[in-house]
């Protein structure tokens, strides 16, 4: 019997193990992942919800309203029409065509299902018409407007301006954008994609500020090292080349090496690094990262994870090959550096307002995580300043405000005819204004030109209008 | 002499049996409130839940007090059984479709506490049913095989039978079950006897055999583990009883590659996601359901989880997530905790290897059986078509679950009586001294 009580000692606890096992994974799963289940576009209780409650309103970041419903139970959207199609994938639709947008992803807020109970409780008491919660954003609804009209005409890509020391988003547009109130007419292809969080691009050039970190972390004597540039160099059974083509670059330091944005010099960085460090760096800024954030859906970023010879190292650590980005991660790689390397999380709800008017969540900035050392990061800050003040982003310059950035003409075809999409992501570097920019132009060139002026555009605006 | 006193008196103590009273009123004030507030929600009032939450109540109290008053059981377990019980009707008549279902479910328990009482009087009068087992194993063989040949295919799995066609269904997997539980808790305890044990295990492996010609993993699953670790607990032959868990292993294995339904509830496990509308929808309508509960539920009666398929039986703990939110649930989940270790606790103080394993292999099976349904209804494994003990709607599993409660009751009385005993003793004996 001693034996026996012993044995039902071991199997009894180990029972009740596994009952606080399944009873924390339960907790914790439904806790950090609970409201995400909930806001899948499976969830059909939404639509029938939908029916029977009157949908929150969403306004801006000042309380310009965005979205709401009338007395005759209509959704309507912002009368000025430049702020309505800006944000029109962010804000989204009632029919959930855009899969990330407020109305679908916080639909279950909107139409109080994940309210409090006491809300629920009143509303079932009092007999009245079920009302959802509101949601103020942190976008800045004029800022959207102007930054859309801004956007060079006949072409696509996508802008975002954070801010890096909140993690706020504050205008996130996507082009081509459609009108939410006016679903019935055709719709540009692809318009009801949000590029700022769903767009994977390849970064080409502006991924060498990665690049950069992974060299000053790993390479001792980085800072002094010397290139000599040829235009061309071979690795492996591939070679890499600099997109100035003609030219050479020639003798130059990592500085200059940056600031001209020399392909030839980076691919050698990366190749003394190795597959796995860069990886490494790579992946602390978030890369390969499934990105669970409360408020955003950002699709994840990649590096690849086995890289199978020297060229692909080469042509990876210049941003090219299986190299994917979307601009609201490069806005955060860019903001990071401002921020002295930590990186925020991103935010996109200010606060959210239950029907009895009480406000029931406000935004907290939280940092997503130190993504390099505060020295690495004042070190690539300086260089980013290089490569405005005489680089190749020279047109990202503002007049009295100190802008850092790095340019990159992201080859997306094989066929050379193809034009490059254009990138600029950067930063100012003002204690006032911590804003960050992401521009990608899908096949509009070389990145110094329509998108750093583009970045300085709305980077300009933001200075002006986000109070 | 004093000290011997002393000792007397601590054990009366000890005799003295917790205080139920606040349990049993939290638990019967949960049941009226509950059943008044569904009464409410109609225009005109529900008859059937006013009704209920008189009855309901009633019942508890009726049985907490009156099975008490015949036999020294251990009421917390019963108050806790009979406060899960009172969680089904409950969640039933908030979230079913027709008004019938809560209502049977009612009488399925009524049925069960019959079946409660058949259990105690079974463990405290037959005490020379050992002879018996050869006859238990073949009618329990049989039994469970009898869907082979009249049984009807539900879900993939062949394990129903009929007995009044549209009114009466009965799954012998849920009953047999108990009676596994008796034959190996009395072959494993006579420890002398090699050959007994090995006729145990072949009992065992001839209903898991039954159970996968029928196609019922999930009961397999349950029948194969108890049976594991009733051997370990009699024997004490951990390698033996690895060897046979690493068996099962193997087999799970070879059934994977074997059966396209385990193949298919994996791949939906491991990514329900990809295939949202079509295999992946139950799960996924799981997960939604718990999701929209949150922390608090969408109260009781609100939400609509009559969008889960299944969502009074296999899913029926999704759909308690979403009206009573995750801390009821883990609540919940304490409680059959508590109940399990309030049975280790009696099985612990048997002191005859029978009763000790017969109670702990009871409290093993509703364990695992909980860990199982639950675990699949929130994504941790594979789902595994097995009832969630003393809530799922279905008649066979609350019969079958209460009558393990009553065998498990009546052991727990068996213990009282014999302290009792041991304490009428002492102080005799003491008296004779003095």
């Amino acid at each position: 019997m001693r034996e026996l009580r012993r044995n039902m000692r071991l199997i009894g606890v180990l029972l009740v193990c596994l009952f606080v096992g399944v009873g924390g994974w339960f907790g914790y799963t439904t806790w950090t992942q609970g409201a995400r289940w909930a806001m899948s576009s499976s969830n059909t209780r939404l639509n029938r919800a939908k029916n029977s409650v009157v949908m929150g309103s969403i306004t801006d970041r000042d309380g310009y309203p965005l979205a709401w419903t009338d007395e005759e139970g209509q959704r309507r959207y912002s009368n000025d029409f430049a702020i309505r199609l800006a944000l029109s994938q962010t804000v989204g639709d009632t029919l959930s065509m855009s899969g990330t947008g407020v109305q679908t992803f916080f639909a279950s807020t909107l139409v109080g299902m994940s309210g409090s109970v006491i809300d629920r409780t009143w509303q079932w008491l009092s007999g009245e018409t079920a009302r959802g919660d509101d949601i103020q954003l942190t976008v800045d609804a004029r800022l959207s407007g102007v930054v859309a009209q801004n956007f060079p005409s006949g072409y696509t890509g996508a802008v975002v301006v954070i801010n890096y020391k909140t993690g706020e988003i504050l205008a996130p547009v996507s082009m081509p954008e459609y009108d939410p109130g006016n679903m019935a007419t055709s719709v540009p292809d692809t318009a009801y994609f949000n590029r700022c969080l769903q767009g994977r691009y390849t970064p080409g050039s502006t991924f060498k500020i990665v690049t950069l970190a992974a060299a000053l972390e790993n390479l001792p004597g980085a800072l002094s090292h010397a290139f000599t540039c040829s235009g061309s160099r071979e690795f492996g059974n591939g070679a890499v080349t600099c997109l100035s083509g003609t030219k050479a670059h020639g003798q130059m330091d990592l500085r200059s090496a940056f600031a001209e944005s020399c392909n030839v010099s980076f691919a050698t960085l990366s190749y003394e690094l190795g597959q796995n460090a860069l990886l490494r760096t790579a992946e602390a800024f978030g890369f390969n990262d499934d990105f669970t954030f409360s408020d955003v859906v950002l699709y994840a970023s990649s590096f690849p994870k086995d890289i199978g010879s020297v060229s692909e190292l080469a042509w990876s650590g210049v941003g090219q090959g299986r190299v994917l980005v979307t601009p609201l991660h490069m806005a955060m790689i860019a903001g990071a550096v401002a921020n002295g390397g930590v990186m925020m999380e991103p935010k996109l709800v200010k606060q959210i307002t239950g029907s009895t008017g009480l406000p029931r969540l406000r935004a907290t900035p939280g940092a997503y995580r130190r993504v390099m050392s505060a020295s690495t990061a004042s070190i690539i800050g300086d260089y980013m300043e290089d490569v405005v003040t005489y680089g190749t982003g020279t047109r990202a310059r503002i007049q009295g405000y100190t802008v850092c950035g790095k340019t990159g003409s992201a080859e997306t075809s094989d066929d050379k005819s193809v034009e490059t999409n254009a990138w600029f992501v950067g930063y100012l570097a003002e204690e006032e204004y911590p804003y960050a920019v992401a521009v990608v132009l899908e096949k509009a060139g070389s990145g110094g030109n329509l998108a750093a002026t583009l970045a300085a555009k709305a980077l300009m605006e933001a200075i002006e209008l986000v109070g | 002499m004093t000290r011997k006193t002393g000792e007397t008196d601590a054990l009366r103590k000890a005799l003295r049996r917790a205080d139920t009273s606040l349990l049993l009123s939290a638990v019967t004030l949960f049941q009226a409130s509950a059943m008044l507030l569904l009464t409410l929600r109609t225009q005109p009032i529900d008859i059937q839940s006013l009704l209920l939450a008189f009855a309901m109540p009633a019942v508890t109290l009726l049985c907490v007090k009156g099975l008490s008053k015949f036999w020294k059981i251990d009421r917390v377990v019963l108050t806790l059984v009979l406060f899960l019980c009172s969680v089904s009707v409950v969640t039933l008549t908030a979230i079913s479709r027709a008004s019938v279902t809560p209502l049977t479910q009612a009488l399925y328990i009524a049925a069960g506490l019959v079946g409660l009482v058949a259990g105690i009087l079974f463990i405290r009068l037959l005490r020379h049913w050992n002879r018996w087992k050869i006859l238990f194993m073949v009618l329990s063989v049989g039994f469970i095989a009898l869907p082979l040949a009249i049984g009807e295919t539900k879900f993939g799995a062949k394990n129903w039978i009929t007995v009044v066609p549209d009114l009466v269904t009965i799954q012998p997997s849920e009953f047999v079950k108990i009676s596994l539980m008796v034959v190996l808790a009395a072959c494993l305890s006579e420890r002398q006897s090699r050959a007994m044990m090995v006729l145990s295990i072949l009992f065992g492996a001839a209903l898991c055999g039954v159970l996968l010609l029928e196609r019922d993993l999930g009961a397999l699953l349950l029948y194969f583990l108890t049976t594991v670790i009733l051997f370990f607990l009699a024997t004490s032959n951990g390698w033996l009883s690895l060897a046979g868990l690493g068996a099962g292993a193997a087999g799970a294995v070879g059934a994977y590659f074997l059966f396209d339904l385990v193949k298919e509830r994996v791949s939906i496990w491991r990514n329900p996601w990809a295939d949202a509308a079509d295999s992946g929808y139950q799960l996924i309508q799981s997960l939604i359901a718990i999701g929209s509960g949150g922390l608090l539920g969408m109260g009781l009666g609100l939400g609509m989880p009559r969008m889960i398929p299944l969502y009074h039986s296999d899913f029926v703990f999704a759909a308690i997530c979403e009206q009573f939110g995750m801390v009821f649930a883990l609540c919940l989940l304490a409680v059959y905790a508590l109940i399990i270790l309030r049975g280790i606790s009696i099985a612990m103080s048997c002191r005859d290897g029978f009763h000790a394993l017969l109670a702990f292999g009871i409290v093993t099976i509703l364990g695992l059986q909980t860990l199982l349904i639950v675990g699949g209804n929130i994504r941790l494994i594979p789902l595994t078509g097995v009832t969630l003990p003393f809530i799922a709607s279905g008649g066979s599993s609350m019969v079958s679950c209460l009558t393990g409660v009553g065998m498990l009751l009546g052991i727990s009385s068996l213990n009282a009586d014999r302290d009792e005993d041991d304490v009428r003793r002492a102080s005799w004996q003491e008296g004779e001294c003095g």
